[in-house]
């Protein structure tokens, strides 16, 4: 009989992130958990300085996210000190967004999730890699990855002021305007983008989901689970990664809630339990019933497949039709409340979901570089500070994204608080790894090959464990297994 | 051409060290063709940063409980493949075969070296340094500069602190 689980706190030296499965004397799963390392003092280290300092404070706690960071900074400085962004500025911001979701998400897709597929999820982890997708599908295809990187970086690095920490947003605006030279090159980098979604879209479909035993993995019922699903929709009830209201849809399919993210707290609740340092956010509507799935408990998601399930519809052309082209595999289109589409609770889903946003990324730079107006050269503003309350969200790669601040008359930060997309899956990513643990290990048996697709259960999240702190000697992730009654480590796998 | 690269958050206690080291240098003598950057992440990115360089010194805080903080040591890639992964691409050995296979100019093997610093806290928000590791700025600043002057480096790539 299984005794009450108890997970010692994580110390800074196992790692950037720990996956625990705990198993009984029978050596059956019991419980599996995600945890991250504590940091400490963010909102104490940020009270008394400048709002507008934060853009710049936020793009570097984060090693993978700067952009997302840089932009929720800013919208939540506009809010709380009542500066409309300038339409202009506002065009530039969004280009940079799409144009740094374009490179995250390829990176995600080539380097870490589309290696399980690529090269195989038994393979060992010393070919399960980008060199080994550049092995399987050709050198031709790495040197996309690392094109597709450079000129997305470039366009960044143009009008980001800096390349690695952006540092071009204003209060009300953006530090430069886009030059005419920089829109026909840029112009090129989207259409080139574009060619590249659809080119990895093709690629999955011809890896994926033409192989039976990889359309079998995506489609069975170790990676499936029911949690409700968030994401930022348009006016039209499309995808967006910018601006928006936040939209919740049940396990069903059914809106639950339509927000301002200025509202949040009105809507989501922050979880505490002692053994972790990451809270877990859940919908209040629902309230807290445990570590639990299904369409009773408040847990809900916020990912790339989350985003597409929320949404009607996708706000380029390309991208809607793979949007339907999506749902129709799965039997869904259309067969949702009032003709939208049922949810795709299969978690390994969200990898397509994401070369999907991969492809609406792209052609909304496009869009955005055939505005009339993009080469507008009014981008700043007089700004004056002032004490007032801002929320700026975005989606994040990693799910919803919010910035919270509050300022004093001098637009001194007198409160922060930050709910990042990770935080949002923390509750999910245990389900996903408990339902692939408890389906996978069987009699205590685990080897690499288990360990490993239990690993894709919470790789498909693509999680950011507080990557600033890349201090060398440690691991990004360690997968332990434990017995449950005496908590003695029985297997043990560390990726760097 | 060189490049040194502080590796690190800057607002993250003792893991700011590589971009302090950054800084500090920037304030000294010009060092012609040598280019001072600072970088907050491993892997792709930071093969992106050593693009164009034909040498390469890279500055980051080194947790390992086992030492003593504001202890430096100098390796080679080879030695500390582990070292500038990034969790959400690849390693540093990788990012460099991938860099390499794409027709990348990048530095050998040989020719990159790891400065690293031991750490006493990497998990406290503080742009302050903890004592031990700014006591070590000027000999960390010193080994930087030594390593970029001259041009054979550490030729077994070892520990030499």
């Amino acid at each position: 009989m299984s005794r009450r689980i108890t997970i010692d706190p994580i110390t800074r030296l196992e790692g950037h992130g720990k996956i625990e499965i705990f198993l009984d004397d029978s050596g059956e799963v019991t419980a599996a958990y995600f945890q991250v390392p504590e940091l400490r003092g963010f909102e104490s280290f940020c009270i008394g300085r400048p709002a507008e300092e934060m853009p710049n404070i936020t793009n570097r706690i984060c090693g993978v996210c700067p952009e997302a960071h840089h932009i929720a900074a800013i919208k939540a400085v506009d809010a709380a000190w009542g500066v409309p962004c300038l339409p202009a500025a506002r065009r530039i911001r969004e280009l940079i967004y799409h144009a740094f979701f374009v490179a995250d998400h390829t990176t995600h897709f080539y380097c870490l999730g589309g290696p399980d597929f690529i090269v195989g999820p038994d393979a060992p982890p010393s070919e399960r890699n980008i060199l080994g997708v550049i092995r399987t599908v050709g050198q031709e295809v790495g040197g996309q990855v690392i094109a597709c990187r450079r000129r997305n970086h470039e366009l960044i690095k143009e009008l980001g002021g800096r390349g690695v920490h952006l540092c071009g947003a204003l209060p009300g605006g953006w530090a430069v305007p886009i030059t005419r030279e920089q829109q026909i090159t840029f112009r090129r980098y989207a259409a080139e983008n574009v060619a590249f979604a659809r080119f990895s879209l093709q690629l999955f479909a011809d890896i994926v989901l033409k192989e039976p035993s990889y359309r079998d993995l995506v489609l069975s019922d170790l990676y499936r689970h029911e949690t409700h699903s968030m994401g930022t929709v348009d006016s039209g009830m499309a995808v967006n990664f910018y601006d928006g209201r936040i939209r919740v849809v049940d396990t069903l399919g059914n809106q639950v809630t339509l927000y301002e993210p200025k509202d949040y707290q009105e809507h989501i609740a922050e979880r505490v339990e002692p053994w972790s340092y990451l809270k877990f956010p859940y919908l209040k509507k629902f309230g807290w019933h445990g570590f639990v799935d299904g369409l009773d408990s408040g847990i809900y998601q916020a990912t790339p497949l989350s985003r597409l399930n929320v949404a009607d519809r996708m706000a380029t052309p390309l991208a809607q039709a793979e949007f339907e082209r999506f749902y129709d595999t799965f039997g869904l289109l259309g067969k949702g409340p009032k003709g939208r589409n049922l949810p795709v609770h299969h978690r390994l889903a969200t990898h397509w979901a994401r070369l999907i946003e991969l492809l609406f990324a792209a052609e909304r730079m496009e869009e955005l570089l055939e505005h009339p107006d993009i080469c507008d050269t009014n981008v700043r503003q007089a700004v004056a500070p002032r004490a007032g309350t801002g929320v700026g969200s975005v989606e994040a790669p990693r799910g919803t994204l919010t910035h919270h601040y509050e300022t004093d008359e001098r637009g001194i930060l007198t409160r922060v608080n930050l709910i990042v997309g990770t935080t949002n899956n923390n509750a999910p990513i245990s389900l996903s790894i408990m339902k692939a643990a408890k389906g996978l290990i069987k009699n205590g048996l685990c080897n690499d090959g288990i360990l490993n697709r239990v690993e894709m259960a919470f790789r498909l999240y693509d999680p950011c464990c507080s990557c600033a702190t890349h201090a060398l000697g440690k691991a990004p992730l360690e997968l332990l297994v434990r017995r449950v009654s005496d908590g003695a480590l029985l297997d043990r796998i560390s990726r760097d | 051409m060189q490049v040194v690269i502080g590796l690190g958050c800057p607002y993250l206690t003792d893991d700011g060290v590589g971009p302090r080291v950054v800084r500090q240098l920037l304030t000294g003598d010009e060092l012609p063709g040598v280019r001072l950057v600072e970088s907050h992440a491993g892997g792709l990115l930071l093969v992106e940063e050593l693009a164009g360089a034909d040498r390469a010194v890279i500055v980051d805080a080194l947790w390992d409980t086992r030492r003593v903080p504001g202890e430096v040591l100098i390796a080679g890639v080879e030695t500390v493949t582990r070292n500038a992964a990034c969790g959400h691409d690849c390693s540093l050995a990788e990012a460099l075969a991938i860099g390499r296979g794409m027709g990348i100019p990048l530095p050998p093997d040989e020719a990159i070296h790891l400065v690293a610093v031991v750490a006493g806290d990497v998990a406290t928000f503080s742009e302050q340094l903890t004592p031990a590791v700014q006591e070590a700025l000027t000999d960390v600043c010193s080994t930087v500069l030594k390593l970029v002057q001259e041009r054979t480096g550490y030729p077994d790539g070892g520990n030499h602190a």
